[in-house]
């Protein structure tokens, strides 16, 4: 018994240190979403191709959908772009970006020279929209269901394996 | 041994009491201007309160990242509008979670972070006292 005792501290230390270390490799970051099983928020804000045209919640029409908040000052944007470009050519579902806190005419050269995955881009120069989606980067992208509803909010690149994982399930209900 | 014990216990609670002393505002307070005193007041509080979501550990006040600028500009634009205190925090915990306060409410998630310390300082004190009774 005595011996028991002695160890403890020992044996506690090391499983703190344990459980601390865990935490630090854990680089995913991702803040909690708030915003998962609530209706997408409504908004009023122009088209990134056409400054006089007035974009609404209602314009996300084709449903189930992906939400991709994209800038051209966002490096990681460029990594998961052939991956968007990948899911338009196959049909899998429509996808809506969000040009966000951009330079328009830079905006619209790179989907030029690039392709262009999204049926439009919403032009959020202020934020303001990204606010009311919790938005803290780029890129994020939502998983919009039938109803219009938020399924899923990922942080961070979209690839084949994040595809799988988080949002291929929601596809087919 | 007991006055090691002693010194390093002051010393971890001046620590924590130093961290929270010191507000810097690192943007350009002439941007902001208020009707009133008490507005002016309300905004300058809740910046030190609210926690920037992409540098993680640094205060609204503290930041000048693109979605702390933004958010600035949200929480002046509700303070404009004679929201309280309260309204301004709910209205960003909404859409960014707790996460966004510096000062988490007590509910069952945030209970580890309320009460661990204190069940260590128990849990600690309590082995010691064991420990040296049995030395006894």
């Amino acid at each position: 018994m005595k011996k028991l005792l002695d160890t403890l501290p020992l044996v506690i230390f090391v499983t703190l240190i344990i459980v601390l270390f865990s935490f630090l490799s854990n680089e995913d970051n991702q803040l909690e979403t708030v915003l998962i099983d609530e209706s997408f928020p409504e908004f009023s804000l122009t088209s990134l191709t056409d400054t006089t045209k007035i974009l609404a919640k209602s314009d996300i029409s084709e449903l189930p959908a992906l939400i991709n908040v994209w800038a051209t000052w966002c490096i990681a944007c460029k990594v998961e772009h052939p991956f968007l470009m990948k899911l338009k050519e196959e049909s899998i579902l429509p996808i809506y970006g969000l040009n966000y806190k951009d330079n328009r005419n830079k905006a619209i050269a790179l989907l030029k020279a690039d392709g262009d995955p999204f049926e439009f881009s919403i032009f959020d120069f202020e934020g303001r929209l990204a606010i009311d989606l919790g938005v803290y980067g780029a890129p994020e992208t939502f998983f919009i269901d039938k109803s219009g509803v938020i399924r899923v909010r990922h942080v961070g690149v979209i690839d084949d394996k994040v595809w799988k994982e988080k949002f291929a399930k929601y596809l087919d209900e | 041994m007991n006055k090691i014990l002693i010194i390093s216990f002051i010393c971890s609670i001046s620590f924590g009491i130093l961290s929270g002393a010191e507000q810097k505002f690192t943007f350009d307070k002439e941007a902001y201007s208020f009707d009133n005193i008490v507005q002016e007041e309300l905004f300058y509080s809740l910046l030190v309160e609210l926690r920037c979501p992409k540098c993680q550990s640094s205060n609204l006040s503290g930041s000048n990242s693109p979605i702390s600028n933004d958010l600035k500009r949200e929480v002046y634009e509700l303070v404009i509008k004679e929201k309280s205190a309260e309204e301004i925090k709910a209205y960003l915990v909404e859409r960014y979670g707790n996460f966004i306060i510096y000062n988490p409410p007590i509910e069952p998630a945030t209970y580890i972070l309320w009460f661990g310390p204190f069940l260590l300082i128990i849990l600690s004190l309590g082995s010691i006292i064991l420990y040296r009774r049995k030395q006894a």
